[in-house]
This record gives C-alpha cells, sequence and structure tokens, in this order.
C-alpha cells in the first residue's frame, strides 16, 4: 500500500515535469514569430522561473550550445534543456512541444496561400511581397554578417562562396562543409604564424 | 510516394546536420536543394513572407512547406522529423560529452569557417530569389544585356531597394514592410 503510493507520487512528479516541458516550449513556440533567439527569454521565463525546471547558469549555458550546435536553434535549446530537465522522455515532450505549432500552422498556411487565386490585384500584391521578401532575405545577410565578417578571411570566404552560389551552381551542403575546412586550415596557420613571431622576439 | 518521402526525409536530415547559424543559413541551404523538390525561387520568396506570419522556427516552417508542397501532409511530416532529427540525436552526444565539446578547438575552428559562408549562401539566395521575382513574366535573366529596362519590373525594383534600405538602415518591422509591399503590388504591379 505504501510502496504502491511512493511509486504513484514518483510518476506524478515526472508527469508534471514533462508537462511542464511541452507546455514551455509549446508556448515559446507558438508566440515568437523570427524563430532563434528571439525565444530565449520566453523560454527562460517559464523553464526557470515558473516551473524550476533548471536554474539559470545551467539554462543560459544551454541557450548558447543551442546556437553553437547546427540544426534548428529553437529546437536545440528544447532538446538540451529537455534532456537535462527529464531524460530522454523530457527530450522528446520538449522538442515535440516546440515542433508542433511550427508545423501545424504552417500546413494550414500553406493550404490558404495555395488557395489565394494567382490574377488581378491579388497576383500584384503576391509579386509586391515576393520583392519586399527577396529583400528581407538580403537585410538577414547583413545583420548575420555584422557579427560575423570580422577579418580578411572571413569576407574573401563569404565572397567566394557568394560567387560560387550565383555563377557556379555548387550545392550549399558541399560548400558548407569546403568553408569548414578552410576554417580549421587558417586558424591553424594563424596559430602557427603567432607561435613563430612570438619565437622571434 | 514512400521513395519520395524518404528522400525529403534524407534530404532534410542531411542540412540539419550541416546548417550552422539559424533559420536563414538553413533557409539558403534548403533553397539550393529544393530544386530536385519541384519548389521554385519564386515559390521560395512566397515561404519566405508566410515565415514572417507563421509561428516557430524558420527552419521548421520551411521544411514542414517544402514538404507539403512536394508530397502533401506525408511529404511535409517527412520533412519536419527529417530537420528535426539532428537535434535530438545531437543532444544524447554532447550532453556525454558536454565539457569537452563546449570548448573543442576544432569547433571553434570549423566554425570561423562556416560563419562567414553561411552570410554568402543567405546573400546568394537573396540575389537568386530577386533575380527571379523581379524578372517581368516571360522574359529571361539573360534578357538583360540586350535591354535592361524592358526585362525587370520596375514597381519590383523600386519595393526590393525600399524594403532593403527602410529594414537595413532603419530597422522598420518586417511585416509591416511586407504588408505594405503587398498593398502597393496590388495597386502598381496589376
Amino acid at each position: 500500500m505504501f510502496h504502491s503510493k511512493i511509486i504513484d507520487f514518483i510518476s506524478k512528479k515526472k508527469l508534471h515535469k514533462y508537462f511542464a516541458l511541452f507546455i514551455t516550449f509549446l508556448k515559446a513556440s507558438t508566440f515568437t514569430f523570427a524563430g532563434g533567439l528571439a525565444v530565449v527569454p520566453a523560454i527562460e521565463r517559464d523553464a526557470v522561473e515558473k516551473y524550476h525546471l533548471l536554474n539559470k547558469d545551467e539554462f543560459m549555458e544551454y541557450a548558447t550550445l543551442s546556437q553553437t550546435m547546427p540544426g534548428v536553434i529553437a529546437l536545440n535549446c528544447a532538446t538540451l534543456v529537455g534532456r537535462h530537465a527529464g531524460g530522454f522522455v523530457g527530450m522528446l515532450a520538449a522538442g515535440f512541444g516546440a515542433i508542433l505549432p511550427a508545423f501545424s500552422l504552417m500546413v494550414l498556411a500553406t493550404i490558404a496561400a495555395n488557395m489565394i487565386p494567382q490574377q488581378g490585384p491579388l497576383l500584384g500584391a503576391m509579386q509586391g511581397i515576393r520583392a519586399a521578401s527577396a529583400a528581407l532575405i538580403l537585410s538577414a545577410a547583413f545583420s548575420l554578417g555584422r557579427y560575423n565578417l570580422k577579418n580578411a578571411f572571413a569576407i574573401v570566404l563569404m565572397i567566394a562562396v557568394f560567387l560560387l552560389t550565383v555563377f557556379g551552381n555548387l550545392s550549399a551542403p558541399l560548400l558548407v562543409v569546403l568553408s569548414g575546412i578552410a576554417g580549421c586550415i587558417y586558424q591553424r596557420i594563424r596559430r602557427y604564424r603567432e607561435r613563430r613571431v612570438d619565437n622571434d622576439c | 510516394m514512400i521513395v519520395e518521402c524518404l528522400k525529403l526525409f534524407y534530404t532534410f536530415v542531411k542540412l540539419g546536420f550541416l546548417s550552422f547559424g539559424g533559420g536563414y543559413a538553413m533557409l539558403s541551404m534548403i533553397m539550393s536543394e529544393a530544386q530536385q523538390f519541384s519548389v521554385s525561387k519564386v515559390q521560395f520568396a512566397d515561404l519566405n513572407a508566410l515565415d514572417m506570419v507563421v509561428p516557430g522556427s524558420i527552419a521548421i516552417n520551411a521544411a514542414t512547406y517544402v514538404g507539403y508542397m512536394h508530397q502533401g501532409l506525408a511529404g511535409a511530416i517527412s520533412a519536419t522529423i527529417g530537420v528535426s532529427l539532428p537535434s535530438f540525436v545531437l543532444t544524447i552526444v554532447i550532453m556525454r560529452f558536454f565539457a569537452r565539446f563546449k570548448d573543442n578547438v576544432y569547433l571553434t575552428d570549423t566554425l570561423s569557417g562556416i560563419k562567414p559562408a553561411a552570410v554568402g549562401l543567405i546573400a546568394a539566395a537573396a540575389i537568386t530569389i530577386a533575380a527571379e521575382v523581379l524578372v517581368i513574366q516571360g522574359k529571361k535573366l539573360g534578357d538583360v544585356f540586350l535591354n535592361p529596362l524592358s526585362t525587370f519590373s520596375l514597381a519590383g525594383v523600386i519595393i526590393f531597394i525600399v524594403t532593403a534600405v527602410l529594414n537595413i538602415r532603419f530597422k522598420v518591422n518586417p511585416i509591416l514592410l511586407t504588408v505594405l509591399a503587398g498593398i502597393v503590388g496590388a495597386f502598381v504591379m496589376s
């Protein structure tokens, strides 16, 4: 009798945790539009202050790590926090919460967008929106470049990738792998040179 | 159909593992792979506009859209699971070797190359989409050398430049700009 009560208590506590993880990331994913870093404060409020799933330092560490990892940043944050707070099942609960709104709302939006007739004023509106949309992607390149183009190597590499994509028609995954290798070689040469300068002095 | 869904799944797993730097970096990579899934560059411009009004991660939205356009709901599910899988797998691996992963020299070296590359990929995506959506229907981009003025839609080019300047220089809200562009387009471009 006593035994079963303990088991009941534990599983209830666990279930509560899974539910908290799911709700935290479901909410964060539903109420942020741009994705990426915009979700961090919302998740912090729920995960740290409301549900006490982890402390603030741990959370900040995971938020930083989720940007270094490849893949979807908001989802990385969900799986890391979920795994930390609730093990494997917690990871699934948090991850599923982060995916669900983006997926289901996008399916509805795609169906709705496909029903827009492509003629008359609506076609004109679509063409205007497409022109603005291309400009906003360019703007994304600018804001990312502001932080990541800090030396000559980065600028040359960026221009090379740009030209090879537009005119060379090389595939993006290949270029990413090659750029990673280029980064390794460049940093190694840089360290080697610094060491030689130090020795000469 | 199953083969096509598996192809979607495989492509998005690959993109998920290789994309660093967030939504737009992944969007540009998806665009380079999307030709095999019959999603045109014009549809990519639509996708980006939808991304802004639909909540959630840009990359998940993009996977759902490309999957749906190619194979309906089953395609959308395959692509979304594919793009999400790397996060789950890497979380399990990284949590096991957390301390070693965080300050790994090879990782920071690799990222020092990948981050500038991501900027180049996004810029390339923007220019490729712009070239496609700004050319008047029925004309080819090559015509620009023969007759530059009648190749591009003048209203489109103006909307493109004004939107870029207002957003980059003056940080005007992107959703507001999209709505305004739609209104201007409805009057001028139809």
